[in-house]
């Protein structure tokens, strides 16, 4: 009998989206690199002015909350709504964590003059960790709707395809800060 | 075959959790290496490398999915990884 391969998790638009984000990343991405070329001394000594234990911290909250949606989906593939509902709550509140860290560190560097404009480095800097910023805010709202209609007991054991749909998004969100993580604030 | 059993048994959810730490902190350890050297580049890029398998595969759970969705996945972390190393590489 030949065997089919499994449905893709989530809605069919919400990966498109994901696609389309990850091609803007990743172009971003490639830039940094690419300029960097011609600038790596300024690269290198503001990269050092960059505050990595807030980076690395950030980096395991949204591991921590990545991890959070996979256990809120198999507690609903489950039939505990209750139990789903409370992981997708523990995700909000590690992902809440990881902006208010990294307000503090925008916070930071704006209190010590550096803005958008002081360099290349603090250009992309900005540029990257904003943009990322505002992705991770976005899914933290689509988290939410999903909890609260989760803790309702909107859904079922066999009703996933939301839950999966805004799982895909935050992994995503996931995935970006994977790479941004060392490209900005460790590789030299 | 005992170690593929074994390492079968230990791979779930839960430790790809842990795995995904335990990287972040050699990431953040090798931060500390000041050596503008290509192989901890090398290593940091291979390390992301493998946390972005990570994520794509067990927690968006695209194990088993159709090829062409693997196919965008794998290809664009492969693609961003190869050209960020190929950058730091003409430096």
């Amino acid at each position: 009998m030949k065997k089919y391969p499994k449905p893709i998790p989530g809605d069919l638009a919400m990966w498109f989206i994901i696609f389309a984000e990850l091609l803007v990343f990743g172009i971003f991405f490639i830039a940094y690199a690419v300029v960097r070329i011609n600038n790596v001394d300024m690269f290198n000594d503001s990269q050092l002015t960059l505050n990595r234990e807030m980076g690395a911290i950030n980096t395991i909250l949204l591991i921590t909350a990545s991890y959070f949606v996979v256990m809120a989906i198999h507690a609903l593939k489950n039939n505990k709504t209750k139990k789903s509902s409370h992981y997708l709550y523990a995700a909000i509140a590690s992902g809440s964590l990881f902006i208010l860290i990294k307000t503090l560190e925008f916070h930071d560097k704006m209190s010590a003059g550096i803005d958008i404009g002081t360099n290349t480095f603090y250009m992309f800097y900005f540029l990257l960790t904003l943009f990322h910023y505002f992705h991770v805010i976005l899914g933290l709202m689509i988290l939410f709707v999903v909890a609260l209609k989760t803790w309702k007991g909107h859904y079922k054991a066999d009703q996933t395809h939301a839950m999966e749909t805004a799982g895909s998004y935050w992994h995503m969100v996931d995935l970006v800060w994977i790479i941004m993580f060392p490209l900005i604030y460790v590789v030299r | 075959m005992w170690l593929g059993d074994t390492v079968n048994k230990l791979y779930n959810i839960h430790t790809v959790w842990l795995m995904l730490v335990l990287l972040t902190l050699i990431t953040y350890g090798l931060s500390f290496i000041d050596a503008n050297g290509t192989a901890i580049m090398m290593i940091l890029m291979v390390v992301a490398f493998a946390k972005g398998v990570m994520i794509i595969r067990d927690y968006m759970e695209l194990k088993g999915v159709s090829l062409l969705w693997k196919l965008i996945m794998y290809g664009w972390l492969s693609i961003v990884c190869l050209a960020i190393v190929v950058a730091y590489l003409l430096v």
